[in-house]
């Protein structure tokens, strides 16, 4: 067991004398309020795939980030093929022979396969010689086994297809160190074991390949390494004969006892909402629950999980297209969001800057935005005294610091305008609460008073659904949660039986307390 | 439906429908009036097509790239009438050095709206709206309201429209529509086989992943610019030729006829897709209606209120049709790769 | 205050100055200029796009544009013509006129509204076609010969000293500044203008808002365009054309984002006084309609491109802090 420790402080070598093709050392990454990187160290050497593990936020996407040249490192090197290198943009990432191939495809949509493979190269010459652009690309994707047709537009292919050219994008450019983000999520089984032979293939041929997944079976079949990150620290890298897909996942969650204290139940007996075989085509499926009044009811899972999802069905943004809501007892169809909101649903979106307020606009504006009928005169007139009346009340009672009502939410703070998000919905006299990630990128002080507004808004009847990816929160919030996990509902667990270990694998598909061979439910 | 699918893409059945579109209006057309299966109207027909054909391959390529432009009307004026009145003064000007003069002349006002839209960052409406006015005003202040008429002019300009390039058989493929066709053969050939030319449409279709990977998006929108400009320049050359007399007032207008026949043509106005064939057949299509709406006594001005309806079905057909189409390819695709042996599978 | 409000407050005050600026030059030239009665004429000159400004600056508050405006205009104006020169009263006629105008905006609101096109294409659709309406009713003739009550509309003082034009565009804009500041739906064009999703997640009806801000646009065109034909005597089938330019650029310069989200209609109304002063001095100054024509285009772009620059600047000033 000390073979980890080895690994994690003696960068450079794998014991066998060889120097990685691509180093990460001692790198830190600062957001604001958010240390997503501290200290971390990786190496990655050529013909080997190293797995990267860890919940949301844990520094995945930062790292990949990092050595996509998107974002540059607070401290710490970079060193390729044992030399340091500033990789500032992803073109000089992509010369440097680093590539990275993410879950949602970058492709042109209007140019064809081919082109999209090819279009990055700067070599190709001025005369675009189409025949030997077909043919290579052909080639290419026959080492795939994939048969596309290489003439179409990209904009018509599948998910999956769209990963394929993806991938031969980075084959034809020669690359020596592979980022695979979630490839897999989209695609079949058989797509998948089609895309491990290549993946195998590249192998051989000597590229080194950063494997980062959440399907344990994918990730014990194919890393040769196994990395583990969680809140931004390196926790182990070992070697997959070393390790089991339960000690990953204790290496995932496991945590100092600074949990949060449990939130004192205050579910009633009688459930304002009742959900059976929710589902929206080609997103998620067969979601079933109750929610009972002053119930908080978690929703976990990964990324990609379809929580969200159930979120704005329920609200109406994006409606389900099978299954039954029941409201208070009488069946809804929820086909807006002002369907949702008289029906006394409130979603507050995990994107706040985007899609939860309206950024240039004050904060007492976008609190009344959704209710603005209630707050017109007999003219029809906007009474902007009751409006601002209203955001100060707000303010006063969740605590939101800002010296006047009348501020550009723009100016707040990630945890204000939260608060600020918090308030819009409250001020629509919800009876049923959807919120979407409610402490994302909000600082330490302003996540325990939303959590405490949470519990009062509990205690006052109203049914809350968060949605979450910080376990801890959730497990200090919920009476009961639902894991979901690509689309579908894993489990429900009481209060009683759940704990990170057994969410995030229920999370990850595994049965649990199972054996070590990493199969998946 | 197979050997369609296999064939064919989506995008070639919009220029094949268009080019279907054109047989049934000359169908019909032809039993409605008398004579029209006669050279002259297909004279008719290309000599106004031909001007609009050149300055919608310049439209094409901003459009593609996400932009618009609207003074090319005002540049076709503005080359026009200058290069006129220069030829109208120096009778003796090399032919050549004229048509490179409008061409640079039109391509400097391309740099104006270039560099403005590229660089300044003003949207391109904003600035095609301004210089629209811009170009037509200060062609009105420069050129003292005179115009350019037919007996100042040499005369191998008056006789160039009627100069015969290829007789086939009886049928006259005069000098005019021969260029455009040439330009339209050239631009095709170009946005096909440049690298550079490709970039148009990977900007135009994913600005984000475009800069990605480094590609120059300033670059590539200032010059898509400048091109067109300078078609709009080679355009008012050929309006010059084609009427000798020419009014300040030469070429307003003329924006819209081309934005419609690009529409029409299948160019998608959120770019990305599109080719300068289209845009051609878009034109002759236009050029058709309008000619035989003419040869029947219907008012001109018809054309405009269908004009602007053809845009909307145009537009619309391209956002919801196209999508239904590739859904309809992307299915049958997949039906193809699930039923075709694979190389190298295991069993 | 907001930073929008901030930014405003240094754009109004920048037109004010300028427009302060401009009314001393050229009272420099003429002490008649600073009469009331010069005012009103000079008022009068573009009274109607000055109207169609309104409605233009909510539209692109909304985050659209209405390239249609002075087709609509014109069919207004021919559809009143025509209808008055085939024997309908003329209440009528303009009763007809109005009527066209909604149906031009329900029909630019349903494309876009409902089917989803964008705007810029939609309205150059629009006023390709509704010119050709207007053209083909009225082909190259002019029609006049409208009762005396009509022509004095647009000509004569009715309410003390001013028109009937210049009452409609003051209570006009006094109603749209309401709308626009003080009711539910300004706010909500502001929001959709600033961020339509966020606004959609919000529980607004973007379809209702932006059928809205359409078919008052068309409406107002026509009005404008019925009081343009009071004001001539005569409409021929070409009237108004080009005039969507003008527009545009009062509102840009009235300080409103032509992306939208951003603007007010007291920057507006202050961009209106500054060009008809504008247009004014440079009359006085012997620069012809034409030349006047370019130096609104150029101030069309100059209103975008000053302050990209200007941030450009700042920018860099605040890079070389570091």
């Amino acid at each position: 067991m000390t073979l980890d420790r080895e690994y994690a402080s003696v960068p450079g070598s794998d014991g066998l004398g060889n120097v990685p093709i691509l180093e990460i050392r001692g790198v830190t990454k600062r957001f604001d309020a958010t240390q997503a990187l501290d200290g971390v160290a990786l190496a990655l050497y050529s013909g080997e795939i190293h797995a990267l593990l860890g919940e949301n936020g844990a520094g995945k996407s930062t790292l990949i980030k990092i050595i996509t040249g998107v974002h540059q490192p607070d401290r710490g090197q970079i060193l390729l093929a044992g030399r340091p290198v500033l990789i500032r943009s992803a073109a000089e990432a992509q010369r440097l022979g680093v590539a990275a191939i993410y879950q949602e495809p970058l492709l042109f949509p209007d140019l064809n396969v081919a082109e999209n493979i090819f279009i990055s190269h700067q070599d190709r010459g001025a005369i675009v010689g189409w025949r030997r652009m077909f043919q290579e690309a052909e080639a290419i994707l026959a080492e795939l086994g994939v048969a596309l047709d290489v003439r179409s537009p990209a904009r018509g292919l599948t998910l999956a297809a769209q990963q394929s050219v993806e991938i031969a994008k980075a084959i034809s450019m020669n690359v020596r160190v592979l980022i695979m983000d979630e490839p897999t999520a989209s695609l079949s089984a058989h797509e998948v074991r089609e895309l491990f032979k290549l993946v195998r293939d590249l192998k051989r041929q000597g590229v080194a390949i950063l494997f980062v997944s959440h399907r344990m079976e994918e990730v014990f079949d194919i890393a040769d390494k196994i990395t583990v990150f969680r809140d931004g620290r390196l926790i182990s890298t070992r070697r997959r004969d070393e390790s089991t897909p339960q000690s990953a996942i204790a290496d995932m969650v496991g945590r100092e006892i600074d949990m949060l204290k449990a939130r004192p139940s205050t579910a009633r007996t009688d459930p304002i909402l009742s959900v059976v075989n929710l589902g929206r085509q080609g997103v998620f499926e067969g979601v079933t629950f109750d929610l009972r009044r002053g119930e908080v009811l978690g929703f976990a899972g990964l990324i990609g999980a379809g929580r969200t999802d159930v979120g704005l069905a329920l609200f109406g943004i994006e409606p389900a297209t099978s299954g039954t809501i029941t409201l208070a007892g009488k069946p809804v169809a929820v086909r807006s969001p002002r369907e949702g909101m008289n029906l006394g649903i409130a979603y507050v979106s995990e994107d706040r800057r985007q899609l939860g307020l309206i950024l240039p606009m004050s904060i007492f504006a976008n609190v009344t935005l959704p209710s603005l009928r209630r707050f017109l005169n007999r003219f029809g007139l906007i009474r902007t005294g009751l409006e601002r009346k209203t955001a100060e009340s707000f303010r006063t009672r969740l605590a939101i610091r800002t010296p006047s009502v009348d501020v550009a939410v723009a100016n707040l703070s990630g945890g204000n305008q939260q608060k600020v998000m918090l308030s819009k919905w409250l001020n629509t006299h919800p009876s049923i609460l959807i919120l979407d990630e409610p402490t994302r990128g909000v600082d330490v002080g302003s996540k325990a008073e939303v959590h405490a507004i949470i519990g009062e808004l509990a205690a006052e009847g109203i049914g809350i659904i968060v949605v979450s990816s910080d376990l801890p929160e959730v497990l200090a919030l919920s009476d009961r949660v639902l894991v979901m996990r690509e689309g579908r509902q894993m489990a429900i667990l009481d209060r009683a039986e759940a704990d990170q270990e057994s969410v995030m694998t229920a999370a990850m598909g595994q049965r649990p307390a199972d054996s070590t061979n990493g199969r998946a439910l | 439906m197979n050997w369609l699918q296999r064939h064919i893409r989506p995008e070639q059945i919009r220029e094949l429908s268009l080019l279907l579109l054109i047989v049934i209006a000359i169908l019909v057309f032809g039993s409605l009036i008398d004579g029209y299966y006669t050279f002259r109207t297909f004279n008719r027909i290309a000599s106004s097509v031909a001007i609009i054909t050149v300055v919608a391959v310049g439209q094409t390529l901003v459009v593609l790239t996400r932009n618009i432009d609207l003074s090319v009307g005002s540049i076709v004026g503005f080359t026009a009438y200058f290069v006129g009145t220069l030829i109208a003064s120096y009778n003796s000007i090399n032919p050549l050095l004229a048509v490179v003069i409008a061409i640079l002349l039109g391509a400097g006002l391309g740099v104006v709206n270039g560099a403005l839209v590229a660089w300044g960052k003003v949207p391109a409406v904003v600035v095609t709206l301004g210089t629209l006015a811009i170009y037509r005003g200060v062609l009105v202040d420069l050129s003292g309201a005179k115009t350019v008429t037919t007996d100042s002019l040499p005369q191998w300009l008056i006789d160039l429209p009627l100069l015969n390039v290829v007789p086939i058989g009886s049928l006259d493929i005069r000098a005019l529509f021969a260029l455009a066709l040439i330009i339209v053969v050239l631009f095709h050939l170009g946005a096909s086989y440049l690298s550079f030319a490709r970039r148009f449409y990977a900007i135009g279709s994913n600005p984000e992943a475009a800069q990605l990977i480094g590609l120059p998006l300033k670059g590539v929108v200032f010059f898509a610019f400048v091109i067109c400009g300078a078609l709009s320049g080679l355009g008012g050359f050929m309006m010059l030729a084609r009427f000798g007399n020419i009014t300040v007032e030469a070429g307003r207008g003329l924006e819209l006829n081309v934005v419609a026949a690009v529409v029409v043509g299948g160019v998608n106005i959120f770019g990305g897709s599109g080719t300068v064939t289209g845009a051609m057949l878009g034109a002759v299509l236009i050029g058709t209606l309008e000619q035989s709406l003419f040869r029947l006594g219907i008012s001109e001005f018809w054309l405009n209120a269908v004009l602007g309806l053809l845009i909307l079905l145009a537009v619309a057909s391209d956002a919801v049709i196209l999508q239904r189409l590739r859904a309809l390819w992307a299915r049958a695709e997949l039906k193809l790769i699930a039923d075709a042996p694979k190389k190298g599978s295991q069993p | 205050m907001t930073n929008a409000a901030a930014t405003l407050k240094r754009w109004e005050t920048l037109m004010f100055a300028l427009l302060v600026v401009i009314i001393a030059l050229n009272s420099l030239d003429s002490r008649y200029f600073l009469s009331i009665g010069n005012f009103i004429n000079l008022f009068q000159l573009s009274i109607e796009k000055s109207i169609v400004v309104l409605t233009m600056t909510l539209v692109i508050i909304g985050g659209e544009i209405d390239l249609s405006v002075a087709s609509v205009m014109g069919l207004a104006a021919c559809v009143a013509a025509w209808t008055f020169q085939h024997g309908a009263p003329m209440p009528l006629a303009v009763l007809f006129a109005l009527v066209a105008g909604v149906l031009a905006g329900l029909n630019n609101a349903f494309w876009i509204a409902y089917i989803g096109l964008p705007s810029l294409a939609v309205t150059l659709a629009g006023l390709i076609g509704y010119r050709g309406v207007a053209r083909i009713l009225l082909e190259d003739r002019a029609i006049g010969g409208f009762p005396d009550w009509f022509n004095r509309l647009g000509q004569q003082a009715m309410i003390g000293p001013l028109t009937a034009s210049i009452v409609i565009f003051f209570a006009l804009f006094v109603f749209f500044a309401i709308v626009l500041h003080g009711s539910a739906l300004g706010r909500l064009i502001y929001a959709v203008g600033s961020n339509v999703q966020a606004a959609r997640y919000s529980g607004v009806r973007v379809g209702i808002v932006k059928t809205d801000l359409f078919v008052g646009s068309a409406f107002v065109a026509a009005v404008a365009g019925v009081l343009y034909a009071a004001r001539l005597g005569s409409v021929r089938g070409d009237m108004a054309d080009g005039f969507e330019l003008d527009v545009i650029t009062a509102v840009l310069l009235g300080g409103v984002s032509i992306f939208g989200g951003k603007g007010n209609l007291v920057g507006v109304g202050l961009a209106i006084l500054v060009i008809l002063n504008l247009r004014n001095g440079m009359g006085l100054a012997n620069i012809t309609g034409n030349t006047q024509n370019y130096v609104i285009g150029g101030i069309l772009i100059l209103s975008v491109l000053a302050p990209n620059v200007w941030q450009d600047i700042r920018n860099k000033w605040k890079g070389r802090g570091t």
